[in-house]
């Protein structure tokens, strides 16, 4: 749900004293910033969740953030000046993240600023970035509706776009032997930005290649009792079920499959299922193997810094590789690439940062990345499998660290 | 047909659920005209005492009730005082409505802090297990969750019917003034309905979170559902409420069954205008004060 | 029943041209950022208190509206339309009047019941327009969310434009206010507050006087939504209609004065600004939601009536004290249950 919050009169105050002198001194603190070899800390503003719907990616991204950030700083900081994040929430509110972003430009004058998490958020945000010359490159936000406002200043900072999540898989089926492969399949989706649109895609690609549709049901955000959604697609009995997919609501469907003892030949579940310890939690350890997902991260990845990522982060917060959230690995690695276009170009300025980013590769813990002239990543995600219950990748074949197995065993199995 | 059943089935599940979580909402209007907002919260309150004793203690969600009801009936007897009772008389059936819903609000950030807004759900060993009883497939905590609002409405009942307290509650709805001049202490019996109302909202709460899983967020499903649940059932009428509560469950499961899930959601939509077209008093309401 | 007094004309004109002259005083664009979602507020707060203050009736479904005028904004001006320029400002009348005429059935419903009653009613009303919001796909494009097309205002003064809408809209909302309340209409929801079985009981036609009320509070929350749906450039379900944002503005209702012509005001001045940078600092942004509680529940056990009869009561007060000689206090007194200016 949504919300705001109140206050008191001695805030308005404040804020009317704040509006006067910033208007007076603005000019003056903006230019000290821009002047060359400054060893003023670099500050970079970024609103994230850490109350409402996105809160929980918003803390993983802030982990993210702050580990590179520390980082950075131990071994000298950017060319020479130390890393400064200057943080504020934004309550999952896009209004609240439009005055943050105002307030960093406008009246903190940071260097740079970098992305929230969500597409809902990253659309306005970046508007404003791009209003005032701001690169803006951004952890997550990579739905149509991104690319679609054709911003030149964002970089979305994974592999692939969000609705393309579904391909590997889409690939993988469609390489297999005609008499393996799934003769019918149902699309059981969340209304989601994130969800029914990949499920959508895939349906349209299994469609052209001749698998049948048996039934498609989009179910509303917030759902909670999954039986009678997943019971009239079981009894159809598809031998491919693939679930667009958030979170909970992946674990409720393998729950009511379970229960309703329905085991298709394949399982896909666009996310939620590629959640390392979550996952065997709520379904059982026992439920899990043979379930497809995709991912953008991997901690198994050899991507560029991806093991001193690993190490640093299970350093300072302590857990194993698998219990980190790919959502850091994206927030850490929105940090690696400005380092590399300080290290290649000897500037952070929005500008140059803009003009870098568009020509080039980029590795990063995200693996290479690079962009079309709106910030669309050029790559693919990678297919996972749950095998002896672990995630692993499965294809691409550059990637995979075993081969995909099918079909999938019974529950419990 | 088989379908048909199966819906049915899982709608009533449900529904006596709902009769539980909404009954409490009208037992505190009859005694008090109030109408608590933060009824959903005290059911997502429940849930979360119930996960934690669960998962720090591996307390059974169902035995957690017995510990869950009487530390919200406290809260809800300290609501009351602090406050429901302070408002005047007068504008008691508007503010409540507000104060509550402030109520609600800040239990909610209190969950947030202390939970975060992660979706949570209690996951016994049995959480997963189903009967199937001619091709019909149950969970069992569903069946679990309402024999445990039955039994509970059920002593509600019996309470109210029975005993020296019920009389007092029954007397205050028909007319709170000759109540009083027979002896019975108003004050007394808005505090005690109003932390009973609570504690069967997190008594239902309890079980909750191990059929759904749920956030402090939560609570807004739960009051829209209820809300009108209370509204159909004709505001203060406790058979009223149960009929209410077990259509409802009922044209969910069904319109998410035979149209699509999404349709279920508006429900409650359908019923509400369609009645209060035809019957704005609810399908047993009065309008004035009556019977509970 | 009452004349204009000068000293209400010369308060008028302060307010509006000290409201009007804001953003080319601080120009800052944060600090116009601000101001935008301050007189949103109070617009939406005006709005509230024609129906809910003057009639009694709490209207809890006016964040519906809200999105209606949102959504409508969105469909009308979409990304792949380019930018719209002032467009969208000036079809907000006839945006605000469709808005009224579609609240009027559904107000002829809810009107069927009263009291608390009513307010179960609109809130249900207002989360089944949440539901309606993710499931009428074609309209609101679900949980996707839509998006508008971005305007391209001078970067300097970017906010301006948004601020000086929603400021006419405000002002707008108070010119209604301030007509209703010395028209017949406003003796009728007067009545209805006292007492609405004795007015229908004295032959007063309450049914069109509540629907028309109901229709022009709706009609200008709708309007306000589409302005803040073309500032925010990208809208989905759980904000465009937001259970929040009918808490907040009964709530600054509450705190200026509920049944007063700048109570909503005031209430909007004092919160809005200290909700938007409380919320900014991540350590107090983990209490907002309590303190959001706490602030509404010492509103309301300890001012129920709001600052601006509590002030004016005071001044009565000593008024009284000093002119104890001359007049019995009991008439300079104002009774509780009448609305007072200003």
């Amino acid at each position: 749900m949504a919300h705001r919050r109140g206050g008191s009169l001695v805030a308005v105050l404040v804020a009317g004293l704040m509006a006067a002198c910033s208007s007076s001194s603005g000019a003056s603190s903006s230019s000290s910033v821009s002047g060359g070899a400054s060893t003023a800390p670099i500050v970079i503003g970024i609103s994230l969740s850490q109350t409402g719907d996105f809160s929980d990616p918003g803390k993983a991204a802030m982990r993210g953030y702050q580990l590179w950030a520390e980082t950075v700083n131990g071994s000298g900081g950017i060319l020479g000046r130390q890393v400064q994040l200057k943080i504020a929430d934004d309550a999952s509110d896009p209004g609240q993240a439009v005055t943050n972003y105002e307030t960093f430009i406008t009246k903190d004058h940071v260097d740079l600023v970098f992305g929230p998490f969500s597409t809902l958020l990253s659309v306005p945000s970046a508007q404003i970035a791009n209003r005032y010359g701001y690169s803006f490159v951004e952890p997550a936000g990579g739905g149509p509706d991104m690319f679609a406002a054709k911003l030149p200043n964002v970089f979305f900072v994974q592999p692939a776009p969000v609705l393309a999540c579904g391909d590997p898989f889409v690939n993988w089926i469609l390489s297999l032997p005609a008499d393996q492969r799934p003769k019918t399949a149902a699309y059981v989706s969340l209304d989601d930005p994130f969800a029914s649109p990949i499920a959508d895609a895939m349906q349209a690609k299994f469609e052209a290649a001749g698998i049948q549709t048996l039934a498609r049901t989009i179910y509303p955000p917030e759902t909670t009792n999954f039986t009678p959604i997943v019971s009239p697609v079981a009894a159809k009995s598809p031998d491919m079920w693939v679930g667009g997919t958030q979170s909970d609501d992946a674990y409720a469907q393998v729950k009511s499959m379970i229960s309703l003892n329905f085991n298709p030949k394949f399982l896909y579940l666009s996310n939620g299922a590629s959640s390392p310890v979550e996952f065997p939690s709520k379904v059982g350890a026992s439920n899990v193997n043979g379930i497809f997902s995709c991912g953008d991260w991997f901690p198994n990845s050899n991507a560029s810094g991806n093991q001193d990522f690993i190490s640093a982060y299970t350093a300072k917060y302590g857990g194993d590789a698998f219990g980190i959230d790919s959502t850091s690995a994206e927030a850490y690695a929105v940090g690696q690439l400005i380092q590399a276009v300080a290290a290649k170009t000897g500037s952070i300025d929005n500008q140059t940062i803009i003009n870098t980013l568009h020509s080039g590769t980029w590795p990063t813990v995200e693996g290479n990345l690079s962009w079309d002239q709106y910030g669309m990543p050029q790559g693919s995600d990678m297919l996972v499998e749950w095998i002896d219950q672990k995630l692993t990748p499965v294809y691409p074949a550059d990637v995979a660290l075993h081969t995909p197995v099918s079909p999938k065993p019974n529950w419990g199995g | 047909m088989r379908l048909f059943v199966q819906a049915v089935i899982l709608g009533l599940l449900a529904g006596g659920v709902y009769a539980l979580m909404a009954s409490g909402l009208t037992l505190a209007f009859g005694i008090m005209r109030v109408i608590n907002v933060a009824q959903g919260v005290m059911i997502i309150l429940g849930a979360y005492v119930s996960y934690t004793l669960f998962t720090h203690f591996g307390v059974d969600p169902f035995l957690s009730v017995l510990f869950v009801v009487p530390v919200v009936f406290v809260l809800g007897v300290v609501i009351e005082l602090v406050f429901i009772r302070p408002l005047r008389p007068s504008e008691r059936e508007e503010l409540s409505l507000l104060v509550t819903w402030a109520v609600a609000l800040g239990i909610e950030g209190v969950l947030g802090l202390v939970y975060s807004t992660t979706y949570r759900s209690t996951i016994p060993s049995y959480a997963n297990a189903a009967w199937r009883i001619g091709g019909f497939a149950v969970l069992q905590v569903q069946v679990y969750a309402f024999g445990l609002s039955v039994v509970i409405l059920a002593v509600l009942g019996v309470v109210l019917a029975k005993t020296r307290f019920g009389r007092a509650v029954r007397g205050t709805v028909q007319n709170p003034a000759s109540a009083a001049l027979l002896g019975v202490d108003e004050r007394k019996v808005a505090a005690i309905g109003f932390g009973l109302s609570v504690a069967t909202a997190a008594a239902a709460g309890a079980v909750y979170g191990v059929v759904t899983p749920f956030n402090p967020g939560s609570h807004y499903d739960l009051i829209s559902l209820l809300l009108t649940i209370i509204v159909l059932g004709g505001m203060g009428s406790l058979p009223g409420t149960v009929v209410a509560a077990v259509l409802m469950g009922v044209s969910q499961a069904l319109l998410a069954t035979y149209i699509s899930p999404t349709s279920a959601k508006l429900t409650f939509f359908i019923l509400l205008i369609g009645i209060l077209v035809v019957r704005p008093q609810g399908l047993f309401g009065a309008v004035e004060r009556g019977k509970l | 029943m009452r004349t204009v007094s000068r000293s209400g004309v010369a308060l008028t004109v302060v307010i509006v041209a000290g409201l009007a002259a804001f953003p080319f005083v601080f120009q800052a664009n944060w600090v116009v950022n601000i101001a935008v979602f301050t007189m949103m507020y109070a617009g939406l707060a005006t709005a509230w208190n024609l129906l809910g203050g003057y009639s009694g009736y709490i209207s809890l479904c006016n964040a519906a509206f809200f999105g209606v005028g949102a959504y409508a904004i969105a469909n009308l001006f979409p990304t792949s339309g380019g930018p719209p320029g002032s467009t969208p400002f000036l079809i907000l009348p006839l945006l605000g009047l469709g808005a009224a005429i579609l609240s009027i059935p559904i107000g002829w419903v809810a009107f069927r019941t009263r009291g608390v009653t009513f307010a179960i009613v609109t809130i249900s009303l207002l989360f089944v327009a949440q539901t309606l919001a993710f499931l009428m796909r074609s309209f609101t494009r679900g949980s996707q969310g839509m998006g508008i097309g971005v305007p391209r205002f001078s970067v300097a003064t970017y906010e301006r434009p948004f601020y000086l809408a929603l400021l006419a809209i405000f002002v707008f909302a108070v010119s209604v206010c301030w007509y209703v309340r010395r028209a017949k209409l406003g003796l009728t929801l007067f009545a209805i507050r006292d007492d609405e079985d004795r007015a229908r009981g004295l032959g007063v036609d309450t049914e069109i006087a509540k629907l028309v009320t109901f229709a022009m509070s709706l009609g200008i929350t709708a309007m306000i939504g589409g302005v803040w749906a073309y500032y925010i450039t990208y809208i989905y379900p759980q904000f465009a209609v937001d259970p929040l944002i009918t808490i907040g503005m009964v709530l600054m209702v509450f705190l200026g004065g509920k049944g007063t012509l700048w109570g909503p005001l005031l209430g909007a001045l004092l919160l809005v600004p200290a909700q938007r940078l409380l919320a900014q600092n991540a350590s107090t942004a983990r209490w907002y939601l309590i303190l959001y509680s706490g602030v509404f529940l010492l509103v309301i056990l300890l001012l129920p009536r709001g600052i601006i009869p509590s002030v004016q009561d005071l001044i009565a007060r000593l008024r009284s004290k000093s002119d104890r000689d001359t007049s019995p206090p009991a008439a300079t007194v104002p009774t509780v249950r009448t609305e007072v200016v200003p």
